[in-house]
């Protein structure tokens, strides 16, 4: 293959491998918990940034950016702080919304609250360089290996693959575990779940701040690979974008989350990147894109809301063959 | 002591904006029981009309309002009856439809971006030497628009109280159900409601953008949560309590520029929203109930 097609086919592989780290985690909070998260997009750009400052070094008068921390701390540990970052502003969030809340007063906090901290970021130009936002942020491994800037992509692609197969993994874990069972009866009644004996509030805040971390996750890759971040990338129409991909590809299934992550942000936005720009009207392929993607959820969600790949009934025997021994305990321990 | 009193004055046309805008938003609720989070951008539609009849027509800036925000409700009206109504009839669950609305602010942005471009924009009206009234510091665009938001609000309380299709409209927003089985044509006064809802996003958005003078395609969207506030502060779903919410936000948000940066002076409404929210999510004005 030509070496120009193996580069742009590299690139797509990592696009997507961090795109299904936002997918899996909309999945936890939204897919199987319900919390209609129309802040999500935050979190990924929290953990961007604070990977980002925490793999610059100090900010220097010279270079004339402005930003806070610069502690110069090598991959992995700017990742580990993104994370934190996001999972904490998650449950900060989560705290004040979800414990009162119905889910319609939520969604509408969760929307002021990207709409506060986008214009906290834009505004305080000391945080992360208000509109300009972070650039020149190190590549994980790059100082140590020295490879060509053309050939990095061959190196990040597996530190992308480590990630997302962790996340995969605990999603997996998650999702047949008695928490995600716990998760999806609170999905589905909350009243019914907390007669028996389900902490419902307690169950939507861990989601969301689970769903919170994935995105911090996305956000470091994202700001690691690219090297820049700002207020742009994380537009509210990103979260409205995350949110259809999960539903196109099957919201509550985890290899949902993964081929909405492909259809949309591979099929539809790579795709349609491929259309050349009409000169004097660039964004016009962008404008049209984005409002193919809101009719072809809006469709969805009419004409088949479970998507493209479904979520699994489970039954109450499949349990019980599966662990016959908890299943007759529960029978006899009430 | 002077720039609290002028304050006092931008308090009052911030007041009137989100008034017109919260009022539209929670009339809608009330009567259809879910949230439009596309309505910024129907402001967003409303102000680019305007622009263009003024503009591009070069019509009188108080006629292109108008005639925009006429553009606006037919926009809500078809947008009512082909996509959201025949939606919540089909799927009940809430989350849907608040997902449905979301995206169709997605597709409403990008097709406001797509007609008139990325960059910013801006009425064709000179600067105007503002007049003391009283204490006040206003310009004649200003009394314009608490004009406009008065005369709108003693429209919609002439409709809610002294006519039979107001009044239908109240029996909705208190049993839905009920109405109907009382022969009260539902789907029409639905409808009517949307025609409205449209009208006054279309005028405060028109509005929204003579006082801010320079506008995006992200006009409507970044004063949302503004809305937001002004409507659950009054109580949800309750027309007089957005008119009164409005007033304290809008008087909250531009007092508080004597003691902040008025690049956060919006943050305020955030802080109402969630104080009110976390003490009293009924709203001020709301009984026990609805809410």
């Amino acid at each position: 293959m030509p070496y120009d097609l193996n580069y742009y086919l590299a690139n797509l592989v990592v696009y997507f491998l961090i795109y299904c780290a936002l997918t899996l985690g909309l999945n936890v909070s939204f897919g199987m918990a319900g919390v209609l998260d129309f802040s999500f997009i935050t979190f990924m750009a929290t953990g961007a940034y604070f990977a980002g400052v925490t793999a610059l070094g100090p900010a220097t008068a010279a270079s004339e950016l402005h930003y806070i921390l610069g502690l110069n701390l090598p991959f992995p540990v700017d990742l580990v702080i993104g994370a934190t970052a996001a999972g904490v502003l998650g449950l900060l969030v989560g705290l004040l919304a979800i414990r009162r809340l119905r889910s319609d007063y939520l969604a509408i906090v969760l929307v002021a609250v990207w709409t506060i901290a986008w214009s906290l970021a834009n505004n305080l130009t000391g945080l992360f360089d208000g509109t300009s936002g972070l650039i020149g942020v190190p590549q994980p491994l790059e100082p140590q290996l020295n490879v060509n800037p053309n050939d990095y992509v061959f190196v990040f692609i597996p530190i992308a693959l480590v990630v997302i197969a962790v996340l995969f993994v605990v999603s997996y874990c998650i999702e047949n575990s008695p928490f995600g069972r716990a998760l999806r009866a609170v999905r589905e009644d909350q009243d019914v779940a907390a007669a028996f004996g389900k902490q419902t509030t307690r169950l939507r805040l861990t989601a969301m701040v689970i769903g919170s971390v994935y995105a911090g996750v996305a956000g470091v890759l994202t700001i690691e690979f690219l090297t820049a971040m700002n207020p742009n990338a994380w537009a509210i129409v990103e979260t409205v974008i995350v949110f259809s991909a999960l539903i196109v590809g099957g919201r509550g299934n985890i290899f949902g989350a993964i081929l909405g992550a492909l259809v949309v942000r591979i099929l539809i936005i790579e795709g349609t990147g491929l259309i050349p720009p009409i000169p004097g009207h660039e964004e016009l392929v962008s404008a049209f894109r984005n409002i193919f993607i809101g009719i072809v959820v809006i469709a969805v969600l009419y004409f088949r809301p479970e998507g493209m790949l479904p979520e699994r009934r489970r039954r109450y025997f499949e349990a019980v063959r599966r662990w016959p021994r908890r299943a007759a305990g529960e029978q006899q321990g009430g | 002591m002077t720039i609290a009193l002028h304050s006092v004055g931008f308090g009052l046309v911030t007041a009137s904006i989100i008034a017109l805008a919260a009022v539209g938003l929670t009339l809608q609720f009330g009567v259809t029981n879910y949230i439009n989070f596309a309505y910024g951008d129907f402001m967003t539609l409303g102000a680019y009309l305007t622009w263009t009849l003024d503009s591009a027509f070069n019509l009188p800036i108080w006629l292109s309002l108008a005639l925009a925000a006429v553009l606006t409700s037919v926009a809500a009206l078809v947008v009512s009856q082909v996509l959201l109504e025949p939606f919540a009839r089909r799927h009940k669950q809430l989350l849907f439809i608040l997902i449905v609305t979301f995206a169709l602010s997605l597709i409403l942005s990008n097709a406001i971006l797509a007609i008139w471009g990325g960059d910013y924009h801006e009425y064709n009206v000179g600067l105007e030497t503002p007049l003391s009234i009283g204490p006040l510091l206003l310009t004649p665009q200003d009394l314009g628009i608490i004009l406009l938001a008065a005369l709108s609000m003693l429209g919609v309380h002439l409709l809610l109280t002294r006519t039979n299709v107001g009044k239908a409209m109240r029996a909705i927003s208190d049993d839905k159900n009920l109405a109907s089985v009382t022969g009260i044509a539902t789907e029409q006064i639905v409808a009517l409601v949307w025609i409205i809802s449209g009208l006054l996003a279309g005028l405060s958005g028109g509005v929204l953008a003579l006082d801010v003078v320079s506008f995006d395609p992200n006009l409507g969207v970044r004063f949302l949560f503004v809305i937001f506030a002004a409507v659950i502060l009054g109580g949800i779903g309750r027309p007089y309590g957005a008119m009164l919410g409005a007033l304290v936000i809008g008087l909250a948000v531009e007092v508080s520029v004597v003691v902040i940066p008025a690049a956060y002076k919006l943050d305020v409404a955030f802080v109402i929203l969630v104080v009110v929210l976390l003490l009293r999510p009924q709203g001020l004005l709301a009984v026990a109930g609805k809410a």
